[in-house]
């Protein structure tokens, strides 16, 4: 569906992708994750013919993107919210991309209803907050009815409300068998709506797979909270456990079992005992070397 | 490509400065023919001199064609708005041919409200003097065509200055220092050279020789035509390179 062989980029002195490939399977949403400057936009970009690349190449629907007849009821695509100009209505910017695609003006007015922007559509972009952009970034995707969608970042700039009805949309697209690939560094985000993962980190894959898999992998961990914690962290230390202070708690790699055999047979009262499971981006943060995607 | 066009005009409609282009044009061409109709006699104006001296007015309007054909391309580097349109049209010589198209018509566009804004205000002006206008000879018809074909070629020439240089503040003021600064300097050294002939074949010199009123120090008409649309071609393909390189990000 999408797929990326072996693409490398350069942009003068910053190798921004080094020998990346993976696949979005067809019919899935794929969260693509990655730092900050770890090549997101630029394979993205790539994928839509937009960045020429040094070596390598990136396909979609089997062909480069160059290639598509009518690509925009192939492709659908946000790149980022401000590619609109200031002074042109959210409508007319609609209009235009529905000429340039030979779409009649009622499938603009159907879009600006779907993603709830009819209402401020006849004003000039330029008043938009970065969550309406976004609406429109998304309206603009969706003018071709495309099979496949390619987002960058779409959750950027949206209040909570905007972010549980993004979600729902995804959701709702997805369930109609299009292939969805959505950068996001919102991971929570990602880990409610995707089906797949791919984490790239310095322009390199670092996980392709789906997303249970990489929670399952990952290591959990036991958060207890103890009067004597100091005390209690020393026992656990000493009987090999990893412990992380924080506040008045701590998270021990240990079983729940032998945490609490411990303490008891050490005499010391516990206030709290539970598993933890592993987040998503307590998983990107050990996979991409703790660097934060903010 | 009739999608693609379509799609260029309404861009260039739909932001306000379509209406400040046309304000301008109108309000520039307007003062220019009562200034014109003014300053002759009576007997003068029902001389050809007369009639062919209003419809060079039409001239006017090609500094905003060039200004407009630069800023068509160039806009959409500015505001990132490429983006969406190499995503609907991913061939990017294709994009610049469109454009070229949409460039064509809003010329011709810009013409012929010129024609009608000075017919309307001649019209006007010469019968208060209790004269009659007249725009009938052979001579003033094939000098308006001349006029509007020299209105698209600065238009064309402007899309290809875009397409070259698409930072919109340096392919602006690039081209207004170009036009009154750099030629006048270079004529100026080719004169000192002896060779002030060569300097009709710079770019704006061209032009000018190809805007139907021609002048003595200029080529003739076909050849600045020719060389006129030699730099349009040169220039046209350095930008379609340049655009087509270029990466996206």
């Amino acid at each position: 569906m999408i797929e990326v062989d072996g693409l490398s980029k350069r942009f003068g002195k910053t190798q921004a992708v080094a020998g990346l490939s993976f696949r979005v399977e067809p019919g899935t949403i794929t969260g693509f994750l990655g730092p900050n400057g770890a090549g997101k936009s630029t394979t993205l970009r790539s994928v839509l013919g937009l960045v020429h690349p040094d070596a390598g190449e990136a396909t979609v629907l089997g062909v480069s993107y160059g290639e598509l007849d009518r690509p925009l009821h192939r492709v659908g695509a946000v790149l980022e919210a401000s590619e609109v100009h200031p002074g042109r209505s959210g409508h007319n910017h609609l209009r235009v991309q529905a000429a340039a695609a030979g779409l009649p003006a009622s499938r603009v007015e159907e879009v600006l209803a779907l993603v709830e922007l009819s209402a401020a559509a006849k004003r000039r972009v330029k008043g938009y907050s970065l969550g309406m952009r976004q609406r429109l970034g998304l309206a603009t995707a969706l003018l071709g009815d495309p099979e496949v969608l390619v987002l960058d970042e779409p959750a950027n700039g949206l209040d909570p409300a905007g972010i549980r009805w993004l979600r729902d949309l995804l959701r709702s697209l997805a369930a109609e068998g299009r292939t969805i690939l959505v950068s996001s560094h919102v991971l929570s985000e990602v880990a409610q709506t995707a089906d797949r993962v791919v984490i790239i980190h310095r322009g390199k894959l670092v996980k392709q797979a789906p997303i249970e898999d990489v929670l399952a992998g990952a290591q959990g961990g036991t958060v207890v909270r103890s009067p004597e914690l100091d005390r209690l962290a020393g026992v656990l230390s000493k009987a090999g456990g990893n412990v992380l202070m924080g506040g008045d708690g701590a998270v021990v790699g240990l079983p729940p079992e032998r945490v609490g055999e411990l303490a008891a047979a050490n005499g010391i009262v516990l206030h709290e005992l539970r598993v933890e499971q592993a987040t998503l981006e307590e998983v990107f943060l050990e996979l991409t070397g703790g660097e934060t995607t903010q | 490509m009739t999608a693609l066009v379509r799609s260029e005009l309404l861009k260039v409609r739909t932001t306000r400065g379509w209406w400040a282009y046309l304000i301008v044009l109108v309000a520039l061409v307007g003062i220019g023919t009562a200034a014109e109709v003014g300053s002759r006699s009576l007997a003068e104006r029902r001389g050809l001199d007369f009639q062919l001296a209003l419809v060079d007015l039409v001239g006017i309007t090609s500094l905003l064609a060039i200004v407009l054909g630069i800023t068509i391309v160039t806009t959409e580097f500015r505001h990132g708005t490429i983006t969406p349109t190499l995503l609907a049209t991913p061939g990017r010589g294709r994009v610049l041919a469109g454009k070229s198209i949409a460039g064509v018509l809003i010329a011709v566009f810009f013409a012929l409200l010129a024609f009608v804004v000075i017919g309307a205000v001649a019209a006007v002006w010469v019968s208060i003097g209790g004269g009659e206008l007249q725009l009938a000879d052979a001579d003033v018809a094939e000098r308006a065509v001349k006029t509007l074909v020299g209105v698209v070629l600065w238009l064309l020439l402007g899309l290809a200055i875009g397409a070259v240089v698409h930072s919109q503040v340096a392919a602006l003021v690039g081209t207004l220092i170009w036009i009154f600064l750099v030629e006048t300097l270079v004529i100026g050294l080719l004169s000192l050279l002896d060779a002030e002939g060569v300097g009709n074949y710079l770019p704006f010199q061209a032009l000018d020789g190809a805007d139907g009123a021609g002048g003595d120090d200029l080529l003739d008409y076909w050849p600045a035509l020719a060389v006129s649309c030699g730099w349009i071609v040169l220039l046209g393909a350095l930008g379609v390179a340049r655009t087509s390189g270029r990466d996206i990000t």
